[in-house]
């Protein structure tokens, strides 16, 4: 219960970074009977189809990235001109597989692909709205900051990931146009500059969204420890983990019985 | 060494195409066979091949009209290549260093091949549509750049671009920048004095001026590769911004942020937690005391 100590400040409050108030989360606190043990449970989040999806495209993404700064950073290109032939020829292959793994996943997982856009697309929940608002302050002081129960996808990550969506889809687009519009048929010299501008904003995108989304999905920013588990391994999330990062998820899941007990 | 340019006096050529020839030997080019004759593939133009090409550096252009007030046509011979520009598009698109301005000062725009990767980036760029490319292909491997240098190789060693070598008029002509520019205004003023009063020089100023002193016998119109008032297009700038500043900003942005993040966030911890999901329990594991109860009946979730 929050009590007013000397400095006539609650002690259930604490300033965030810009000298903004926060109340702690009101823990009850009561204990539990004593001895009690409880079950390491796990959570099913992914399909192996996802991940393979997801971890194909992630790799060819980081190449793609890799080998089109040699054109984006023109220093590169200069200093190893050889190594730049190799890399524009394989950021051809990496974008075909870049292309064609997302759409071939989609039109063998109709049902998925559905699934997959109504976790994106849904109303925006007051809690939403809160995590957006504290977002930063979060990540300046994970250890203080406590964040709003979430659905199974939360918002920043509905926000930073439709953003890579978004990236990906005009890159896509731009890309084949520069591919193909130089070699099957001739494209005007506007519509290269303006593909080239849209893939070079892209590929800046993906640079700030692609790199957050890599520090925050394979858990090296360390509130987030364990998340790479969810894409690079077996896709299942342990119960405090999911309670910790997806609560009205979680839970869900748990009453529902989706949910496996490792250790008793 | 002083700024260099070719003279070209579209009044005084004849079109004979020895121009066209001249750069193919000197350049070692390739000269496929295509026919331009006959009923069923004659063009209605002596211009052949129709444009310039990833083997062709260098097309005379031919251009018709009826004469306004008089019997016969007036007949435009134009030179099609590389107008070598102060303000060069294409060197500032290049991003592998293979296009660049002459560093002896002749503002001739030169490349090197070797270094080219096959972007066709400095196509999209020139106002002029002048750079070619050979090897295009779908895989992308081994396509290279293919232009007018205005022959450096034969420049450094104090002879004359092929073409002008070869000119039997003096149409095309060779030399200092400032001196052709003199000889064209002459020539446009002699145009003048004898009834064509369209004449006119072209590549004085056009993109900061260019290193191909036209001498135009008849309107602009007559000439279909000289824009009129070629640009940049404002696109090569703004691709500038974003490629550099704006590229290093977001870099070094997201990384000092992340890290600063995660200076911030070492050493975090979190008890572990449970959920008894049929008293609706949320339990801090580790303390053994309960965290939350989830009203059902409250509609909490």
């Amino acid at each position: 219960m929050a009590a007013k100590n000397s400095s006539g400040k609650k002690s259930g409050e604490y300033k965030g970074f810009m000298g903004e108030i926060y109340a702690e989360p009101e823990i009850d606190g009561t204990p539990m009977q004593p001895g009690r043990t409880y079950p390491t449970r796990l959570i099913k989040r992914h399909s192996l189809k996802t991940r393979i999806t997801h971890d194909v495209v992630a790799i060819s993404c980081l190449w793609l990235m890799v080998s089109g700064a040699f054109v984006f950073f023109p220093p590169l290109a200069h200093a190893f001109p050889a190594a730049t032939q190799f890399f524009r020829m394989s950021h051809r292959v990496m974008g075909a597989i870049f292309i064609i793994i997302p759409l071939l996943s989609a039109i063998t997982s109709p049902k998925g692909f559905v699934e997959f856009w109504k976790k994106y697309l849904v109303k925006w929940t007051p809690e939403d709205k809160e995590f957006m608002k504290k977002f930063v302050f979060y990540m300046l002081g994970a250890k203080k900051v406590h964040m709003p129960d979430q659905d199974e996808v939360k918002s920043g990550q509905r926000f930073a990931d439709g953003m890579l969506i978004l990236s990906a889809v005009l890159i896509a687009v731009s890309g084949v146009v520069l591919w193909l519009g130089t070699s099957v048929w001739h494209a005007g010299a506007t519509a290269l500059l303006v593909m080239r501008l849209i893939h070079d904003i892209c590929f800046l995108l993906f640079v700030v969204f692609g790199l957050a989304h890599i520090y925050l999905g394979a858990g090296i920013f360390e509130p987030y420890k364990g998340t790479s588990r969810l894409m690079f391994g077996d896709g299942k999330v342990p119960e405090s983990d999911a309670l910790y990062h997806w609560g009205f998820w979680a839970r869900e899941q748990i009453e529902k019985g989706n949910v496996e007990e490792v250790q008793k | 060494m002083s700024e260099l340019a070719i003279y070209f006096d579209s009044s005084k050529c004849t079109a004979c195409r020895g121009c066209q020839a001249a750069c193919k030997v000197w350049n070692e080019l390739p000269s496929p066979i295509g026919l331009n004759a006959g009923k069923d593939t004659f063009a209605g133009t002596y211009q052949n091949p129709p444009d310039i090409n990833p083997d062709t550096r260098l097309i005379m252009t031919f251009k018709e009209r009826e004469r306004e007030g008089s019997y016969g046509v007036d007949w435009a011979f134009g030179r099609r290549s590389c107008m070598h520009c102060t303000d060069a598009a294409c060197v500032e698109v290049c991003p592998s260093g293979c296009l660049f301005h002459d560093p002896n000062g002749t503002g001739f725009v030169i490349y090197d091949a070797e270094k080219c990767i096959g972007c066709q980036y400095c196509r999209s760029a020139c106002p002029f549509d002048v750079p070619r490319h050979t090897g295009v292909g779908i895989e992308g491997a081994g396509i290279k750049l293919n232009k007018c240098t205005a022959c450096i190789d034969r420049v450094r060693h104090d002879r004359q671009p092929a073409c002008v070598t070869t000119c039997q008029q003096d149409a095309l002509q060779f030399g200092d920048r400032d001196e052709m520019l003199q000889k064209a205004h002459e020539r446009v003023e002699w145009l003048h004095e004898r009834g064509y009063a369209d004449a006119s020089v072209y590549g004085e100023n056009e993109m900061d001026g260019l290193h191909v002193i036209n001498v135009l016998k008849y309107d602009i119109s007559m000439y279909d590769e000289l824009p009129e008032n070629p640009k940049k297009s404002p696109l090569v700038d703004v691709m500038s911004v974003v490629g550099k500043p704006l590229g290093a900003v977001a870099v070094v942005g997201i990384i000092g942020g992340l890290g600063l993040t995660y200076a911030l966030g070492h050493g975090y911890h979190r008890d572990t937690q449970y959920y008894d999901e049929k008293n609706h329990d949320q339990i801090d594991v580790d303390k053994n005391v309960l965290v939350k109860h989830i009203d059902k009946e409250a509609g909490e979730r």
